[in-house]
């Protein structure tokens, strides 16, 4: 009894997170008229289906391209840097450790909106904005790399020191017990935080418009902004691209979420 | 020849000082048991023998290298981890045959090194399972062999036995034994439980806070303990010890209060000495009441085994232990005599702790 009210509590759960998704993509599909339709209509009789349109329409290529060499770039600095600076936090304990967490901790804390001015200034000085993706992709990775480090912290700590003092002691250098039996091991951790980082990345909105102007270096979040205007509201034209934005981001994620539920170090110890 | 030279080795940890003015010879061939409370630095002289720690002085000699600077790779030591350290993202076979993967060696040779190691060990069927899909004293066994498959120098032992139930213990206790005579390998074993040290070191090294106490053949331990720290620590149940003074004729002594009980202590000891006597539970025998001879005591409590029988007794108002194969009955409360032969009997300096 108590099995079938909790799954119907999840059930209902689930509803509620994927609604606006659903609804989302309905209206996608909807018509102008049936979309302010009252009571409304939870499959469109006549589906509309002007992906292809809306795709053109909006040089969709051009955005999703620079939305995602900005996502990638974002990623892969990311990860350099952070996974050695995870590491190195979490196998070294000092009273330093404790002051660079914080100060890790403090700068998540600061807003893009309130960092974009002061970057702005820099980067113009350095003549950055001439390359404003790199620009973009700079200050982004600056921001996530906080969050990436603190949750790949955790999973290292995860990782038995003993394991490394055995590679160690097998013949590895500390350098190749860490490529071959650390980040192995704490692989998941590594591969979910970095899907994080490029999720968010690839729907990043402040820094690329305050720092890309040029309308063929911007990104799909800025485009999506466009459409809402003083006059035009274009909700099915919204939907759709917002339909494109996030299917491929959401069929990633189905793809992957099986890593993020695995106990890879069970049976190290004891 | 030495195959492990230790000489004034001293560690720091800070203002901590974890070794202190370490000096051991270990000859190659021997199986050599370090052996202390925790926290006395055991572990941190085999982990400075891996090179998994350093050392702020001294030199540390393997094979006649100073391997002082040395990193763990370099010193061809094996070492078994207290939690096994497998490698949970490799099968069996691979876990230990990581370091031969590394040093590059024919596929052929592998192959067989890890065959023939997992034949002696009895992993044979279980060589392309993961870690996580083993019993405890098979990770064990894969331990061992991890260790045994590169035919090292040297092998560290850090407390493998620890985490294996009671049975499974003791039957590893004379596997490892076993496995020391036919490979001859030089080893080091680091435990807490001096029956391990003792039933199977040649060799045993006690320490206590970053100093050696005494080290020496289990036996020679056992009979001739430096000091009273390493006389109650080997053997079970503990070493008794009674405060006591040597009489006027300088043969016997006085056993708590100035008019106690009188012991015969078998040799020459300056007259009016404060002393301590130390008395193993199972060199005390016990006398009916009756007996015109011995030391008077009162049962406390008796303890059974089946075997054997475990007597908490009052002895000069101090608590002591005595054992005794066999059975016996006693009412708490009950007189009872306790002989003891001189030759058994240690004497002890109160103050500096050292045998007399």
């Amino acid at each position: 009894m108590k099995r079938y009210i909790l799954l119907a509590v999840a059930l209902v759960s689930v509803a509620v997170y994927l609604f606006p998704l659903y609804w989302m993509y309905v209206t996608a599909l909807k018509s102008g008229t049936e979309i302010f339709q009252y009571p409304p209509t939870f499959w469109p009789p006549h589906p509309q289906w002007n992906f292809r349109q809306v795709f053109l329409q909006h040089s969709m290529a051009s955005y999703l391209w620079n939305s995602l060499v900005i996502a990638v770039g974002v990623t892969a600095i990311t990860v350099v840097i952070g996974t050695g600076a995870a590491y190195s936090l979490a196998r070294i304990r000092n009273r330093w450790t404790s002051v660079a967490l914080f100060t890790v901790l403090m700068l998540q804390v600061l807003p893009s909106s309130l960092m974009v001015t002061p970057l702005f200034v820099a980067f113009n000085q350095m003549g950055l904005l001439a390359t404003p993706r790199l620009a973009v992709t700079l200050a982004q990775a600056a921001k996530v790399l906080t969050l990436y480090i603190v949750i790949c912290r955790s999973t290292f700590l995860q990782v038995p020191r003993e394991l490394e003092e055995a590679a160690l002691v097998d013949g590895n250098s500390r350098i190749g017990a860490f490529f071959r039996i650390i980040v192995p091991l704490a692989r998941n951790g590594i591969l979910v935080t970095s899907v994080l980082i490029f999720l968010q990345s690839f729907g990043e909105f402040v820094y690329s418009r305050s720092l890309i102007s040029e309308k063929s270096l911007q990104t799909a979040t800025v485009g999506l902004s466009e459409f809402v205007g003083p006059q035009i509201n274009d909700w099915n034209g919204i939907m759709t691209y917002s339909a494109i934005y996030i299917t491929p981001i959401l069929i990633v994620f189905v793809l992957l979420q099986r890593r993020i539920v695995s106990g890879l170090t069970a049976g190290a110890l004891k | 020849m030495n195959q492990i030279e230790i000489d004034d080795l001293n560690k720091h940890y800070g203002a901590y000082h974890a070794l202190r003015d370490i000096n051991l010879k270990i000859p190659a061939g021997s199986f050599v048991a370090l052996i202390g409370p925790s926290g006395c630095g055991k572990s941190t002289l085999l982990r400075t023998i891996a090179g998994l720690e350093k050392f702020t002085g001294g030199t540390l000699r393997i094979a006649g290298e100073v391997m002082n600077t040395r990193p763990p790779r370099e010193r061809d030591v094996a070492m078994v981890f207290q939690s096994y350290a497998l490698y949970p993202h490799m099968d069996v076979e691979r876990n230990m045959t990581y370091s031969l993967r590394l040093k590059r060696r024919p596929r052929e040779e592998i192959l067989e090194r890890a065959k023939s190691a997992a034949n002696t060990l009895g992993l044979t069927a279980l060589l392309s399972r993961k870690p996580r899909e083993l019993s405890g004293g098979q990770r064990q066994r894969v331990a061992m062999g991890r260790a045994i498959v590169r035919n090292p120098k040297v092998f560290l032992f850090d407390e493998p036995l620890s985490n294996l139930d009671a049975e499974l213990r003791v039957r590893m206790r004379g596997e490892i034994r076993r496995l020391h005579e036919r490979l001859g390998a030089t080893s080091v074993y680091v435990t807490h439980d001096q029956i391990e040290a003792m039933t199977m070191a040649d060799y045993v090294v006690v320490l206590r806070a970053g100093r050696i106490e005494q080290q020496g053949a289990p036996l020679d331990l056992y009979d001739r303990p430096a000091n009273r720290f390493v006389a109650g620590f080997i053997g079970s149940p503990s070493m008794n010890f009674l405060p006591a003074r040597v009489a006027e004729d300088g043969r016997t002594a006085i056993l708590g209060e100035a008019d106690g009980q009188r012991i015969d202590l078998g040799r020459e000891v300056e007259p009016g000495r404060e002393i301590l006597v130390g008395m193993r539970p199972e060199h005390l025998q016990i006398r009916p009441a009756s007996d015109a001879t011995g030391l008077q005591a009162t049962v406390e409590l008796l303890e059974s085994t089946g075997s054997m029988t475990f007597m908490e007794a009052r002895l000069a108002g101090a608590p002591i232990t005595v054992s005794q194969a066999g059975r016996m009955a006693a009412a708490r409360g009950e007189p009872v005599r306790l002989q003891i032969d001189p030759e058994n009997l240690r004497l002890f300096d109160p103050a500096t702790e050292a045998a007399i």
